[in-house]
């Protein structure tokens, strides 16, 4: 790998503004999810802090940072403190490959999806850790349910981003976006729609969100895995959840709807209007839908998504063989 | 274990026998999990329990193996207070028995005073007695319904069903005066007659609210999600609601058509036309289900009781005064609540209070059979299985 | 005949003490019976295999002792028996369990045994239910005893169908005329053909 001292630099500068992008995303993604919950709802949302509310995101955060940091007894506090920085830190790295403009991708590695699946691992780590070193049963309920299911759900999502780099022909992530044109029908979603289904519905799952919040299910497991989390810990749990909400819609971006690529001048301004609007997708279904069961969320991913996407991969490997 | 192995394993438990002081309140798990289980204690805070409920639960895995409720943490003595204030001071506590379903449980004592004294009820005071209970039934039953549906992970329903019962809430106000702890029954009559507004307002209520049934029945009832998780799931049939005296919407999803308004007749309920919804199915979704069509049937009885409601008194003259002495004797006067079958049973040997009072919770029995219903399911249809018994921990707890 | 001359008639079977008719629009009851507490779980098993279900049980104290009464009602017909029984050992009053009929009555028998102290024999986890359980003092709905009525002082109207001489609430021995032909019958000739009598 040709990890020179430019490429290092690059990827340090980035890194920080990927941090700033992330801790903005939070803010914005709070506002924006409490005032669509509101209007699903039929209520304001918050309207109190600043002008439409639009402060109050940041005077929570203010809250979070000046909680006081519980500790229970018994706990394991080596894991207990690494398991939120488990959960917000490796998340950086993610960002990475990520294209999000024509000349502004923080690294264009060659093997930019491996380098997204292998470090998505980490997040289900910290929700075990969180889980198992909080001395508490909810928490270890939530993180053994976090584990099957963001282990289960990982395969199909990794079975549909693998259809679309067959047709790409390559795994980095710059290429798959050169590949789609600007206009909607030369993007992935038309060739790969079932590939996109997938991806969605592992998408939600993978993130943690409603209706597959299983492992933070409220009415069962009271908060699950992060029970016993309060101040900074939960915020940066909470940094996470938002985090991982914006990786997923960009990488949807990047592998489905076109990446930079628009209708008028193609700019990061396309990416983050398409990572946006299915962040808002992810919000509105959660504020539609009951939870699904576990044993339902399971069977969905065994006995429908896995078999589909092979199948997919499949046929996409053969159209692949017989047109070329 | 030694101290400093605390710090590696997060489950090392205080050795000291003294600091373990074990759980007073049932002996059957007493013995502690078999290997490889887990005992949960959900509550007495916790999401799910609507309240101070308290369920210790064995599970394996995510199988529950056994449960039982713990209650007492709402236990405010009310049949105590029954016996210590005359059967005037002590009508306003009937609000605070179900805060929920305050109307049926002034209904079951008002009743009951009126049942042992001989005391007759003016026309006009029984329809706005049918009204004030059927209003309240609409309510009780939507709360739940937006309740259930948050057990189940679904954070909106609850917000459309409080936009309804604000409406219904803003009806009663205007003859109770009061939006939670009703107190509106008096001895031989109500608190106070209806005026135009109020009809108005329920004549407005009526239609509205059938449009919003077959809303609701789009977004939430026909949902894939919300059927796989409540058909098939935690059925209860005849045998099981007989042996722990299940009342309500329970017993009629079991397919037992017992109504106490039909089977026992009370009030002028008699003279209504409605249609008591019975089951099968007896799972999550039948009791889902018939409470919806409850709301249908009690809107049937207020668009008739708007209708036919007669001129006249809403109290008797002679209204007993907060002095007044019950006659020696004993009654047993029941009313159908919206969660069962509300009992006031009273023993009374003339003197200046009541000799005991026992109220008879719909909740109470309801909530006795969790523990059988829930066996062998996974923690998510346990809790909806709690969830669908309708449980107002104050009420269970009186 | 209808059903509750059966069931007036099976309680007497049972050996009950006191049998009465209540006014139902009066009272809310069809039937009140006293029976000895050994013949409760029999009584309770036969109105469980007619489809009754048990409502409540509500216990009270008066100077002749506990009174233990159960509420049963029929879904399918308008039958409500209370059954009822008496302690006159306060210190030693036990009654036994309905759990193995009824396990819906294990907490309403823990109500009781919360309020009054009365112990419920086989109850599997008789335990207070909705008290602490350090509760300091006398189980809390105990009368202090210049509180207590005398169970005659409530007036359980109704008709009279049956009393053995030695009830509390037996009408004086010298006014026989008062009582009804049937229970002299049947205090005469014993419960076996009470049955008949009953049901004639």
């Amino acid at each position: 790998m040709d990890l020179s001292l430019i490429t290092f630099v690059q990827i340090l500068v980035a890194v920080i503004a990927i941090i700033c992008l992330m801790v903005a995303n939070a803010v914005v993604m709070v506002y924006v999810e409490r005032k669509v919950a509101g209007f699903i709802q039929r209520r304001p949302g918050p309207y109190e802090v600043g002008p439409w509310g639009t402060i109050q995101a940041i005077c929570d955060s203010m809250k979070l940072l000046a909680k006081q940091i519980f500790v229970p007894a018994n706990v394991d506090l080596v894991l207990f403190f690494l398991a939120p920085v488990l959960a917000f830190f490796p998340v950086l790295l993610l960002f990475l490959p990520i294209p999000f403009g024509p000349y502004l991708t923080p690294w264009k590695t060659p093997d930019g999806l491996v380098l997204i699946l292998a470090f998505a691992g980490f997040g289900v780590l910290s929700n075990l850790l969180a889980g198992w070193a909080s001395n508490n049963k909810y928490g270890v309920l939530g993180a053994a349910r976090a584990v099957s299911q963001s282990i289960a759900y990982e395969i199909p999502l990794m079975l549909a981003l693998m259809a679309v780099v067959f047709q790409a022909g390559s795994l980095n992530l710059s290429v798959i976006v050169e590949k789609q044109g600007w206009v909607p029908w030369e993007w992935n979603i038309v060739t790969q729609p079932l590939a996109f289904f997938i991806y969605l519905i592992c998408l939600v799952a993978e993130t943690n969100r409603a209706p597959f919040d299983l492992p933070e299910a409220e009415s069962e497991l009271t908060a699950g895995f992060h029970t016993e989390y309060s101040g900074m810990g939960f915020a940066l749990f909470f940094l996470s959840e938002y985090a991982n909400m914006l990786l997923v819609s960009f990488i949807c971006a990047t592998f489905f709807l076109g990446g930079y690529k628009g209708p008028i001048i193609d700019g990061f301004w396309w990416t983050i209007i398409k990572a946006y609007a299915v962040m808002v997708f992810i919000v509105w279904i959660r504020w539609t839908f009951p939870r699904v069961r576990f044993d339902q969320l399971l069977n969905i991913n065994w006995k429908w998504l896995l078999p589909l996407g092979l199948l997919n991969l499949w046929i996409t490997a053969i159209i692949i063989k017989v047109v070329n | 274990m030694a101290s400093w192995l605390n710090f590696i394993n997060p489950f090392t438990i205080d050795d000291d026998p003294g600091t373990y002081l074990g759980d007073f309140y049932t002996d059957n798990f007493e013995k502690g999990a078999q290997k490889g289980n887990v005992i949960l204690n959900l509550g007495p805070q916790h999401p799910s329990t609507h309240g101070v409920l308290r369920v210790l639960v064995e599970l394996y895995g995510e199988y529950v193996l056994r449960s039982e409720p713990v209650l007492g943490y709402l236990h405010r003595m009310q049949e105590k207070m029954g016996e210590v204030k005359t059967p005037y001071q002590y009508l306003p506590n009937m609000g605070r028995v179900d805060y929920l379903n305050p109307i049926a449980w002034n209904w079951a004592y008002a009743g009951a005073v009126e049942l042992l004294a001989g005391i007759e009820v003016p026309e006009r005071a029984e329809y706005l007695r049918i009204i004030s209970a059927e209003l309240n039934r609409i309510s009780s039953h939507l709360l739940w319904w937006g309740a259930f549906v948050l057990d189940l992970g679904g954070v909106t329903p609850i917000l459309y069903a409080f936009e309804e019962r604000e409406k219904i809430n803003d009806i009663l106000q205007i003859v109770t005066g009061s939006r939670l702890t009703m107190n509106y029954f008096r001895f031989g009559g109500v608190g106070q007659d209806g005026d135009e507004r109020f009809f108005a307002l329920i004549g407005e209520f009526i239609p509205y609210m059938r449009e919003r049934l077959k809303m609701y029945k789009d977004l939430v009832t026909d949902n894939v999600i919300l059927r796989r998780r409540l058909e098939g799931i935690g059925p209860m049939d005849r045998d099981l609601c007989l042996r722990y005296g299940a009342t309500g919407p329970i017993l009629r999803a079991a397919g037992v058509d017992y109504d106490t308004r039909k089977a026992i007749p009370y009030g002028l309920y008699h003279k209504f036309e409605y249609r008591v919804p019975i089951g099968p199915p007896n799972d999550n979704f039948g009791r889902y289900i018939m409470r919806l069509e409850e709301i249908e049937a009690s809107l049937t009885i207020l668009s008739q009781a708007i209708e036919s409601i007669p001129q006249g008194k809403h109290i008797i003259d002679k209204a007993p005064k907060p002095a007044y002495k019950l006659p020696p004797g004993e009654v047993f006067f029941a009313v159908e609540g919206a969660r069962g079958q509300v009992i006031c049973h009273i023993l009374s040997d003339g003197g200046k209070t009541p000799y005991r009072i026992k109220l008879r919770a719909p909740g109470f029995s309801n909530l006795s059979l969790f523990a059988e219903a829930a066996k062998g399911t996974i923690l998510a249809d346990a809790i909806a299985i709690l969830g669908s018994l309708d449980l107002v921990i104050p009420e269970v707890d009186r | 005949m209808t059903s509750i001359d059966n069931w007036s008639a099976t309680c007497r079977d049972f050996g009950a003490l006191y049998v009465t008719r209540p006014d139902f629009s009066k009272q809310g009851i069809h039937l009140s019976a006293y029976l000895p507490p050994e013949a409760l779980l029999d009584m309770a098993q036969k109105l469980k295999d007619e489809g009754f279900t048990l409502l409540t049980i509500t216990t009270a104290e008066f100077t002749e002792g506990f009174v233990v009464s159960y509420l049963f009602d029929s879904f399918t017909e308008s039958s409500r028996l209370a059954l009822r029984v008496l302690l006159k050992d306060k210190e030693k009053a036990k009654v036994p369990s309905l759990y193995s009929i009824y396990q819906g009555a294990e907490w309403h028998e823990r109500e009781s045994y919360d309020f009054f102290g009365l112990i419920f024999e086989d109850n599997p986890n008789l335990v207070p239910l909705l008290l602490p359980h350090d509760l300091a003092g006398p189980p809390p709905l105990r009368k202090a005893a210049g509180a207590l009525s005398s169970l005659k002082a409530i007036n359980f109207q109704g008709k009279l169908e049956y009393a053995d001489p030695d009830f509390p609430l037996a009408p004086e021995p010298q006014e026989p005329a008062e009582l009804a032909t049937i229970s002299e019958a049947a205090t005469e000739t014993g419960p076996s053909s009470g049955n008949n009598e009953g049901g004639a």
